[in-house]
């Protein structure tokens, strides 16, 4: 029955985020009931969302072989526009989060327009773009906190039928990813572009524009993401959103995105990789772990998923070239 | 669209106007000037030299004695981090060995503790206490202390390079991971402190300079120790890349890793010697930065991993593997030191030095896809023409 | 007569300041079969490329139906009706059928930009049918065959509306049943009136599908006319501009006793199974096999480069354990692998860096470990690129994916000589190098045998095979199932040993996909 177990096998391993995800859950449940109440669940998920929108981006742009290392510089600069706006002019919520998006879009234009037009590599130009970025935010901001009025953080607050707005605006975000990815012929282009650039060309696929989509998707997923961060927050200080591109590749990452394009999904995905390392945090926090050990452990599970991720993907390589004939 | 220009013979020689021969002159000396190995190295001198006429500090002694202090240590990260970019990887965990061997380092040989500060450390009592570290008030102290340090990050290094060999997991992931795990360890083994009270010896190597220049207000350093670190280094990198076996394989497992592996490249073992270099090298800049400072600080480091990236690009070094020289890595340093200093000589703010720093990340890149262009005689791939 | 579909007028092309494309004039009617051939760099692939959009020419212009036609992009040449089957399919790999079919457009549902998905997949049915593939639209690219991805890519150029379609050697990895497939498929296509230009370095297959036939030479054409007026030896006449007398070195040395490499019994499940033969010194052993026969993966794992689980190959009757690539080359093995972009070259670096790649620990300094004796190394290098005669004008600068196809195959020969080698196992020497190249390298490969060298031959060409070796082994389905000695070699015998097994195989159906 060597088939039977290599079948299970290969389920295993293509289903590997998300036994992650649930081995995680158990885990922590076990060593702390409290963490499986549905009041922590919420919070996971609340806390996850800022970071889902942001990863959801980051994914299409990693899936067209191409990487987004500037969110977190856009999320702060449309984050500090938006809240410079309210300060000045007592503008309300709606417009500042179409500045905020609108600053979003900008900085996703300008990726867009140097890795298509002038055709530098992603990595360079979106590195170039955060430390630019960083430093146009803390011009604007004087790098002092810019701190949000009581109607921003009550969306933050708000809740929709019991659920949290920020869920349900990720939950917005990830429908609509998964909708342009899967079921538009945009979304079939993205993957072919990240599968091959040249090729994708040859097969009368307007590259520069799929890949420009591509950035600008995430450039304003970005400064969405930073909006319902703010307002949870309530303030946007001087570091807000440094580290967040690692957080939110490693989130694509964990749910099975390549680095090298073509190959990934946002559902179950990248929502998958999002929550888990929320999962992580919070565990760490309910379990009383040593605050300083928090981070090492973290670390040690998100190299755990990597790892796993790397096994499948050589184990079902080596399966696929035993299957290349079939033997009688 | 542009046509070529550069390389292109004359088409005939007879009817060449002189118009058109100055044009040409120009563009052979502009295609020159951009094809050439040390493009960074003209761009970092005219830019110099532009700017000292509006700037005569920058020529001083007190300012060339401090840029030549900031371009050492950066200089033994970059060639560190151009070992990796060169087998085709990349080491975001530079910085976070910078931060673990800074502290390890530090409470190896430090001469006393604030018993307030790290009674609380799982290491308190045991390895250290209030007396210092295992070496600290020895002779050897300093020697034992570097020693221990470029240890750690040589294995922190091979550690990274075995999981991006053997066990096949992307580079950028691996790195980024142990990046997030090693400043983690290093701020919960020092509980966020510095750690003080280091031998002179160890201060001297990043404080103090070979012979000194009087100037009006007193004298300044003229050749920092820590030149002779980075330029021991230096002739070091370049003999393994340039005449040694390994500098082929390197090369070789940058450019396509499955040839290379089919020609009898120990691929696997060349990777992890990368990473390990790149592991050495963050701690050799370690010791630099951290007798600088002066004292172990768990957040070394915290801000130069763009830098170290940004100076490599600059100085043309691949992202996509199989190209890059020790000199580059010098040109690419720099630039980007001397553009940082004259940014802050001219009294510009941060937050300008950080976006006019990444627009010069920008263009250099863009001089980079042009000069490849040139080269290429302008070959319109991926470029669709209108007619 | 009708009106040509297709004009080239004047058309012109340089790359790096070196012409690829001189003033080429030719005109195609519709409904017809051209066949295009020319040696590698004689400028079809570059023509075609202007064609199908994917560069511009310089000068010239195209004429579609009479109307200039101006190659703007791939997407343009669709529109137009022009269709490009690549020599390498143009398929995501990991996407399926369905989305490469539509990958430029889907049907949509209304005004919406949502795909219409019954749509898309009615139709794909329906295009596959024309190819008569039956395959469900859903199954992803990377699990058919070569012959069915290559249906897949026609069946594209179809739905699209192609008139005008161009083949790019399209028969390299395909089996003969597959092959027959396909030149039913083109005969069925030009009785519908489309149009078709084939290239093809197979002169036979162009004689028997063409029309009329074109003839490149360095950028121009030198020779064009129906085809009644060529024969395979007029056509490589025009091709390299002389006559060519043989295709093959004549073999002279003959194998002598002492055995050099022994396999015995070496299987590993689903790939290869219970395969045994002895190499002798100074002996060509062929290798012939359809695709998918094993061959390739039994090079692979004679190399060291794949695990096996039984049997044993021994070199010069030492037992071989722990194998790598490094341990094979020390025991006097070389391997010239079949893809010269991904396994054999460092495409971005010069011919001498890519020589010297394998026999740098040869070229070891003793007195500081590690280093490299760097003269010796240029000296030894400098003496390979001279007897193999590569054409190279900076050998030391110039990257070596500037070179012709033939220059770079023998580089790779070159790297692997330098490691002085007493087995060396080839697989598939002349892929896609021209006919005089092709002669080069048969040559090279007789004057290492008359070296008292053993080579292992890997081929799907069967008549070079029985060109020039001493004996030949088929594989089929993982097995050798026939052995033929020079006497012995019966083209229709060796066939039908290849076919063994394959003969009552349709073409892989959607239960692939499910397992």
């Amino acid at each position: 029955m060597g088939s039977l177990r290599q079948g299970t096998l290969t389920a295993v391993l293509r289903n590997v985020p998300i036994l992650m995800f649930a081995g995680t859950f158990v885990v922590f449940g076990l060593l702390t009931p409290r963490f499986l109440e549905y009041q922590s669940l919420e919070n996971i998920a609340k806390q996850a969302s800022y970071i889902g929108i942001i990863a959801v981006g980051e994914t299409v742009v990693l899936l067209t072989a191409g990487i987004d290392l500037s969110v977190g510089s856009n999320m702060y600069v449309s984050a500090v526009a938006a809240g410079l706006l309210m300060e000045r002019f007592a503008i309300s919520p709606l417009p500042a989060l179409l500045v905020c998006l609108t600053v979003g879009l900008l900085f996703g234009l300008f990726n867009a327009f140097a890795v298509t037009r002038l055709h530098i590599i992603p990595f360079v130009v979106t590195l170039a773009t955060q430390f630019a970025g960083r430093g146009l935010g803390w011009m604007l901001s004087k790098s002092r906190a810019v701190t949000f009025p009581q109607s921003v953080t009550g969306l933050g607050a708000a809740e929709l039928l019991g659920i949290p707005a920020p869920v349900v605006i990720f939950a917005v975000v990830v429908l609509l990813a998964w909708v342009v990815l899967t079921r538009t012929t945009l979304g079939r282009q993205i993957y072919a572009v990240g599968h091959g650039l040249e090729a994708a060309r040859k097969a009368g696929v307007d590259t520069r524009r799929v890949q420009a989509t591509a950035y600008i998707i995430c450039g304003v997923l970005a400064s969405l993401g930073g909006f319902v961060s703010v307002a949870q927050l309530g303030n946007v200080n001087s570091g807000f959103g440094q580290m967040v591109e690692f957080q939110a590749i490693a989130a694509a990452v964990l749910g099975g995105a390549s680095l090298f394009g073509g190959i990934g999904n946002v559902f179950p995905g990248t929502v998958l990789g999002a929550l888990l390392i929320q999962m992580v945090w919070a565990g760490l926090v309910a379990t009383r772990t040593d605050l300083y050990l928090q981070p090492l452990i973290a670390a040690a599970i998100i190299f755990l998923a990597v790892l796993l991720d790397s096994v499948r993907n050589t184990v079902l390589a080596r399966l696929g070239r035993h299957n290349i004939r079939v033997e009688e | 669209m542009d046509r070529p220009s550069g390389d292109r013979p004359v088409q005939s020689s007879g009817n060449v106007t002189s118009q058109t021969r100055i044009a040409r002159l120009k563009e052979v000396v502009i295609g020159r000037a951009l094809l050439s190995d040390s493009f960074v190295l003209y761009l970092s001198v005219a830019y110099f030299v532009v700017l000292w006429v509006f700037l005569p500090r920058l020529g001083s002694a007190r300012n060339l004695s401090n840029l030549s202090s900031n371009i050492w240590p950066l200089l033994v990260l970059v060639i560190g981090q151009m070992f990796v970019l060169i087998v085709g990887g990349i080491d975001l965990s530079q910085t976070s060995i910078m931060a673990i061997t800074s502290v390890c380092g530090a409470l190896m040989i430090t001469s006393g503790l604030d018993p307030e500060l790290f009674a609380a450390n799982p290491l308190w009592g045991v390895f250290v206490g209030e007396q210092g570290g295992p070496a600290g008030g020895s002779v050897a102290a300093a020697p034992v202390g570097i020693a221990f340090m470029l240890a750690i990050g040589t294995l922190i290094g091979s550690a990274n390079g075995l999981a991006v060999a053997r066990l096949k997991m992307p580079p950028f992931m691996v790195t980024l991971v142990s990046m997030f795990f090693f400043s983690g360890l290093a701020i919960c083994i020092t509980r966020s402190e510095n750690v003080r009270n280091l031998p002179d010896a160890f201060l001297a190597i990043g404080q103090n300079y070979l012979g000194r220049v009087p100037t009006a207000r007193g004298s300044v350093g003229l050749v920092p120790y820590s030149f002779f670190a980075a330029l021991a280094l230096a002739v070091a990198a370049w003999f393994v890349l340039a005449r040694t076996i390994l500098g082929r394989w390197l090369y070789a497992v940058g450019m396509n890793r499955r040839a290379a592996t089919v020609s009898g490249v120990p691929t696997d073992r060349v990777i992890v010697w990368a990473y390990a270099v790149s592991g050495f090298c963050a701690a050799l800049g370690s010791v630099l930065y951290s007798s600088r400072l002066g004292a172990g600080r768990p957040t070394l480091g915290e801000n130069v991993l763009l830098d170290i990236i940004g100076a490599a690009v600059i100085g043309g070094i691949s992202l996509f593997g199989g190209k890059g020289k020790v000199r580059w890595a010098f040109y690419g340093v720099l630039f980007f030191v001397l553009l940082d200093s004259s940014l802050y000589m001219l009294n510009l703010k941060f937050y300008t030095v950080n976006i006019v720093k990444g627009v010069v990340i920008l263009v250099a890149a863009l001089l980079d896809v042009l000069r490849n262009r040139i080269r290429l005689g302008w070959a319109p791939t991926g470029r669709a023409v209108t007619a | 007569m009708s009106e040509p579909i297709l004009q080239f007028e004047h058309v012109s092309k340089s790359f790096f300041g070196a012409m690829a494309l001189t003033d080429i004039t030719l005109a195609v009617r519709p409904g017809m079969v051209l066949g295009l051939v020319g040696e590698n760099g004689a400028g079809k692939s570059t023509l075609m490329n202007i064609l199908g959009g994917v560069i511009a020419s310089d000068e010239g212009q195209i004429r579609l139906e009479g109307r200039p036609y101006s190659t703007g992009s791939p997407a343009e040449a669709t529109r137009a009706g022009i269709a490009f089957i690549h020599q390498e399919l143009n398929l995501f790999s990991h996407l399926s059928i369905l989305d490469n079919l539509f990958i430029d457009g889907f049907p949509r549902i209304g005004r919406t930009p949502l795909i219409h998905r019954r749509e898309a997949v009615r139709r794909a049915k329906e295009a596959l049918a024309a190819v008569n593939l039956s395959i469900s639209p859903r199954t992803r690219v990377d699990r058919l065959t070569p012959g069915q991805k290559q249906l897949v890519e026609i069946a594209k150029a179809l739905h699209g509306g192609a008139q005008i379609i161009i083949f790019d050697e399209p028969t390299t990895s395909l089996t003969s049943r597959e092959t027959e497939r396909l030149f039913a498929l083109i005969e069925r296509l030009r009785r519908e009136g489309r149009t078709i230009l084939y290239i093809s370095h197979v002169l036979a297959d162009v004689l028997r599908l063409a029309d009329e036939i074109a003839v490149l030479r360095d950028g121009k054409v030198v020779r064009t006319g129906p085809k009644a007026e060529f024969d395979i030896n007029a056509m490589i006449a025009a091709m390299v501009g002389r006559q060519v007398d043989q295709l093959h070195p004549i073999r002279r040395g003959k194998p002598a006793d002492k055995v050099l490499m022994s396999v015995a019994g070496v299987t590993e499940p689903g790939i290869v199974k219970d395969i045994s033969f002895d190499l002798h010194e100074g002996e060509i052993l062929g290798l012939f096999g359809l695709m998918g026969s094993g061959r390739t993966e039994l090079g692979r794992i004679l190399f060291g480069l794949d695990p096996f689980r039984s049997g044993t190959i021994d070199m010069c009757g030492q037992p071989r354990r722990r194998r790598t690539a490094r341990r094979s080359i020390a025991a006097g093995m070389a391997f010239v692998t079949e893809d010269r972009r991904e396994e054999g070259l460092l495409m971005e670096a010069p011919v001498t860096e890519n020589m010297a790649l394998v026999a740098l620990p040869n070229c070891r300094r003793n007195r500081v470990p590690g280093t490299l004796d760097r003269l010796a190394l240029r000296r030894s290098v400098d003496e390979m690129i001279a007897s193999l005669k590569i054409k190279c004008v900076s050998p030391r600068t110039a990257a070596v994916k500037s070179l012709s196809g033939g220059n770079q195959q023998k580089t790779v020969i070159g790297k692997w000589l330098l490691g002085r080698p007493m087995v060396c196992i080839l697989d598939e020497p002349t892929r896609g190098i021209d006919v005089g190249a092709r002669y080069e390298v048969y040559s090279i490969i007789n004057d290492l045998a008359d070296r008292g060298n053993g080579l292992l031959c890997i081929s799907s060409e069967l008549e070079e095979l029985m060109g020039i070796c001493d004996s030949l082994l088929v594989m089929s389905k993982g097995r050798i199932c026939g052995r033929f000695r020079r006497d012995e070699f019966d083209k229709e015998r060796i066939l039908a040993a290849a076919f063994e097994g394959h003969l009552e195989r349709g073409p892989r159906g959607s239960s692939g996909a499910s397992n």
